[in-house]
């Protein structure tokens, strides 16, 4: 029982850092048609600089509430100024255009990996932490700093739930990724949804890269493993769906949960991979795909 | 006018292999073996693009043909011509069950899928203790009255595996290719088997690869997990778009002038994944056909009307 307690607020706590990424990479497939594999960079990029300003502010005589508090808004600021930057530049040339944009994304990748490894250092970097202790819930225990991580982003998960289903913005988001034509026909303007629409997501992406950094050993290659689980969840879910984003992910991090404690995490991580591949062979466009 | 072409390429192939016999075994023969190697994994993923899909699967084929002629070469000792096609066989043959299940599915879910498959075969060369976990298989040699030989070896089995690709291309079977990605409905129509032709251009596809994967073990001599990241995939790519994806060269192209420039950059100490990363970046915003389109009339003469084109892009 109480393992199983254990597990499931393990699963909670990855499952909300994923599902914030995979909430990310189905917004901007879902306005732009494009799979975008930098999103990792932003992510890791907030997290990088969340784990760089914290320590170096409280070196600087901050206190340790308000370094964390520059902290995050350097690291989701910075992140996100690279976002626009990268939209700018590029993504904006290679709207609905699949390939283009997924090469584009993945020489990004390689760009910024090799500039962060040269300006942050291979080294793995950590956060001391805001509050100390655990917290025991019902016999299982938690640390009380992935307590307060969790509950922040269950609440912004719910809170983005929210803006996609009931804002204007959420609406005209939406419309989009449905059809985008359509969408322009009834008077949404696409251009500036799409821009908008790849900020959020990155906005999203760099939240949860800040969120995770102080309870993780944050390094250069950080955002790798959770970009493969990201788009898994993605792809389970369907691409360009919200709620199944949101299903994929918690499903995968109750895999690696239960899997990891009761095998190993590796044999968690093919049990993945078996799962999307049957899930493939009944519902090619994932559970709640369109087609 | 276009078998004069292939003529031509036919006989500069045979020409470096013979010219490259003469480098003898140091850095310089080196850089040959990859560039050949890059162009042939270079031109598989543009072979699979004849269909419209992405194959980041490369990586996981590579693997598994670099892991088979280990294992047959260092474990069961079988000989090496035996060995050596093995890699390419057991590719194709796994390609065919992976290819079978995905290939149902079309654009972002089978790029996402092959990434995958790529980053799980890696946990699996990890995870298995015989084939050497973390630190891999070592002593993968080729029988001693090939190692003198061993780079122009390479040079002309790419050579004549690229070029075996590109007759299939231009055969009507790579025409049903293209018609598969111009219209699915269209060729299903007209009686095209979709699916199985889809799975037939993958697995061509993932034979070549798994050869390239066997060579890559023959000239390493030893693997390693860390090999067959999706970074192989990546630069892949990168070859493919500096390259330029619309002539049978550009692969070739790319592999020779990013190699190069990758082993100049790196005396100046620039790092690779940044090299790589702003060529393909550049390549994108800058050369959307490549070096092939740049390089002059002909090699870009019989592509089709830039109107065409245009016309194509908008009906999408």
């Amino acid at each position: 029982m109480e393992n199983l307690l254990q597990l499931l607020l393990t699963t909670v706590q990855i499952g909300s850092v994923y599902v914030l990424f995979a909430l990310g990479l189905t917004i901007i497939f879902g306005v732009l048609k494009i799979v975008n594999f930098a999103h990792s960079q932003f992510f890791t990029l907030s997290a990088l600089l969340v784990a760089v300003v914290i320590p170096w502010l409280m070196e600087e005589g901050y206190s340790l509430f308000n370094a964390y508090l520059f902290g995050l808004v350097i690291g989701i600021a910075g992140a996100a100024m690279l976002g626009v930057l990268t939209y700018q530049v590029g993504f904006r040339w290679f709207q609905r255009d699949m390939v283009g944009s997924f090469i584009l994304s993945a020489g990004l990748v390689l760009l910024f990996e090799g500039i962060y490894l040269e300006v942050f250092g291979g080294a793995v970097r950590s956060v001391p932490p805001l509050v100390e202790g655990t917290i025991s819930v019902l016999g299982a225990g938690l640390s009380a700093q992935r307590l307060l991580i969790c509950i922040i982003a269950v609440m912004l998960t719910g809170g983005l739930a929210w803006v996609l289903a009931k804002t204007r913005f959420g609406n005209a988001l939406r419309a989009v990724s449905i059809d985008h034509e359509a969408a322009m026909l009834q008077g949404i303007p696409y251009k500036s949804i799409a821009f908008h629409g790849f900020i959020f997501a990155t906005l999203i992406g760099a939240i949860a890269g800040a969120l995770i950094a102080p309870v993780s050993s944050v390094s250069p290659t950080f955002g790798d493993s959770f970009l493969v689980k990201g788009f898994i969840a993605v792809v389970i879910g369907g691409l360009g769906s919200v709620p199944g984003a949101i299903i994929g992910s918690l499903l995968i991090a109750a895999i690696e949960a239960f899997g990891g404690f009761y095998f190993d995490p590796s044999s968690a991580s093919l049990a993945i991979f078996v799962l999307v591949m049957l899930m493939l062979l009944v519902r090619p466009n994932g559970v709640l795909g369109r087609g | 006018m276009a078998n004069q072409k292939f003529f031509v390429c036919c006989v500069a192939v045979l020409a470096i292999a013979v010219a490259s016999h003469f480098f003898g075994a140091g850095y310089g023969a080196k850089l040959m073996i990859w560039i050949a190697l890059a162009a042939l994994v270079a031109s598989t993923l543009r072979f699979v693009m004849l269909i419209g899909e992405l194959n980041f699967a490369t990586a996981a084929f590579y693997g598994i043909g670099a892991y088979t002629a280990g294992v047959a070469t260092t474990m069961l000792e079988w000989p090496f011509i035996v060995s050596f096609l093995a890699g390419g066989v057991v590719a194709a043959l796994i390609s065919t069950v992976f290819g079978f299940i995905t290939l149902r599915t079309k654009g972002p879910y089978f790029l996402l899928i092959g990434f995958a498959f790529a980053e799980v075969m890696r946990i699996i060369y990890t995870k298995m203790d015989w084939l050497g976990g973390n630190s891999g298989l070592i002593g993968i040699f080729v029988p001693e009255a090939l190692d003198v030989y061993l780079t122009p070896f390479v040079i002309l089995v790419s050579g004549s595996l690229i070029g075996i690709l590109y007759l299939i291309e231009v055969s009507n079977v790579g025409k049903i290719f293209t018609a598969i990605k111009d219209n699915e409905g269209v060729a299903r129509s007209v009686g095209i088997r979709v699916h199985l032709s889809k799975v037939a251009c993958f697995v061509i596809a993932s034979f070549a690869v798994g050869i390239a994967g066997s060579l890559h073990a023959y000239t390493n001599n030893v693997i390693s997990p860390g090999d067959f990241g999706f970074l192989l995939s990546t630069f892949a790519l990168a070859y493919l778009k500096v390259g330029g994806e619309e002539h049978p060269l550009g692969p070739i192209l790319g592999a020779a002038l990013l190699i190069l420039l990758n082993a100049l950059a790196l005396d100046s100490g620039l790092n690779e994944h940044i090299f790589y990363g702003a060529a393909i970046v550049a390549a994108m915003l800058l050369l959307p056909k490549g070096v092939a389109g740049l390089v002059g009339r002909w090699f870009t003469a019989d592509r089709c009307e830039p109107g065409v084109k245009v016309v194509a892009r908008r009906a999408q």
